[in-house]
């Protein structure tokens, strides 16, 4: 079994036994040890997943990493996150997802307007199954929760991923003026409803929402 | 004499008469006391052969002489800054990496290509960092710099280190390095995995590498 720890906030560290992971291609900083790097087609599992993958922009240039030792991920110098999926999925943007362990099931799931408006696509990457996520966020990443009768907005920019049973919908913030006119620069919001946890960063990527 | 942290980004030396350091033009955050910065030609030590060389090699990042009385604030860039203090060993680093240093420490370029044949021609290539590399050696401090933070591992005699050319930052110690590659040639050819070429540093020392792949 592969142990996933975090070396400082921007550095996971993958301790290895002979198992596999699957990691953002590029991402390896270094290793001890003997490690091997395949590239895996579309990322998603089988035809289908690199077919989708082609079509929604949703790439995510995925390897296999399979050896014996510690191996070191790490992007561009964000903050890492480690998440332990007991069987739930996790919906996370591809740009965002830094590493999962092997025994962990990769694909994509449509998401329509409300990904168009994160400017991320229209298909938003899942993960699910036994095992450690890793993902990366422009700061460290705070979690917020969503309960029945508390629903939550998010900046579409800064939304990192989510868990549990949510429902998303793409919400304006202002009124049909403030969409046209002048906007407050918060003109569209993601609203999460249902029970679950989101990720969420202190940062901004641009987004076609954050434009209006 | 040493540097003292101020902050992740920032660090401090003082400077005393007769003593002297070098620093990346450029970077002098402020300054108290009496300080003079002068250009520095030759880029510290080594006589004109060390300058040719760092011409010759991209090496030849300017750097100042800071002389004087008083305490120098230093960053740059935003950068992560990691004071590594020798006690007589050997610190190998990318010029454009190095912050600050003790005028007391020996400065030579070193050429790599020598290191391992063709693959040692090939790693400036691969690394995009040149095939020279900046080594100081003596006693005092140096101040280095990477892009969001450091990881310091450990090499040793059965359990050598390969890193990423672009995450890699300095070593020390008594290390070889050379390419290595952990793909087959289909894969470098083809679909390659971004991974394709690794520095294996074997030996005896430390290696600091940065938690991105990004070049300052």
């Amino acid at each position: 079994m592969a142990q996933f720890r975090l070396q400082g906030s921007k550095v996971l560290a993958v301790d290895m036994t002979g198992d596999a992971v699957k990691a953002r291609n590029g991402c390896m900083v270094a290793y001890t040890g003997q490690m091997n790097f395949k590239k895996l087609s579309g990322g998603g599992n089988g035809l289908r997943g690199m077919v989708t993958r082609r079509l929604t922009g949703e790439q995510m240039e995925v390897m296999e990493v399979q050896g014996q030792g510690t191996c070191f991920f790490a992007d561009r110098a964000t903050e890492v996150n480690l998440v332990r999926l007991n069987g739930e999925t996790l919906f996370v943007e591809a740009d965002n997802l830094l590493c999962t362990e092997g025994s962990l099931h990769t694909g994509t799931s449509f998401t329509g307007l409300n990904g168009m408006a994160s400017g991320t696509g229209l298909f938003t990457t899942k993960v699910d199954g036994h095992g450690w996520a890793a993902l990366t966020s422009k700061g460290p990443a705070i979690i917020l929760r969503v309960s029945q009768g508390q629903p939550l907005r998010v900046d579409p920019g800064a939304y990192v991923a989510h868990t549990g049973n949510l429902n998303r919908a793409l919400k304006s913030g202002g009124g049909w003026t403030t969409l046209i006119g002048e906007g407050g620069g918060e003109a569209m919001q993601v609203e999460f409803t249902g029970e679950g946890l989101v990720y969420v960063q202190p940062s901004e990527r641009l987004t076609f929402g954050g434009d209006v | 004499m040493p540097f003292t942290k101020i902050n992740s980004k920032l660090i401090e030396a003082k400077v005393f008469p007769g003593q002297r350091i070098f620093s990346q033009r450029g970077s002098m955050i402020a300054y108290t006391g009496e300080v003079g910065f002068t250009p520095n030609l030759t880029g510290g030590q080594g006589g004109v052969m060390g300058m040719i060389g760092r011409r010759v090699a991209n090496e030849d990042v300017p750097l100042m002489t800071v002389e004087g009385q008083g305490s120098v604030l230093f960053g740059h860039g935003g950068h992560h800054i990691q004071i590594i203090e020798l006690n007589g060993d050997t610190l190998n680093v990318e010029a454009d990496r190095l912050l600050a240093f003790d005028g007391t420490l020996r400065q030579t370029t070193v050429f790599l290509g020598s290191q391992g044949g063709v693959m040692g021609m090939v790693r400036g290539q691969v690394s995009g960092q040149g095939l020279f590399t900046t080594q100081l050696s003596g006693q005092g401090s140096v101040a280095v710099m990477a892009h969001g933070g450091f990881v310091e591992l450990p090499i040793t005699p059965n359990q050598p280190v390969h890193v990423d050319p672009q995450a890699y930052v300095a070593h020390r110690g008594q290390v070889q390095n050379k390419l290595s590659t952990s793909v087959g040639w289909r894969d470098m050819v083809g679909r390659g995995s971004g991974e394709a070429f690794q520095l294996e540093l074997s030996g005896n020392g430390v290696v600091y590498v940065q938690a991105s792949e990004e070049k300052l």
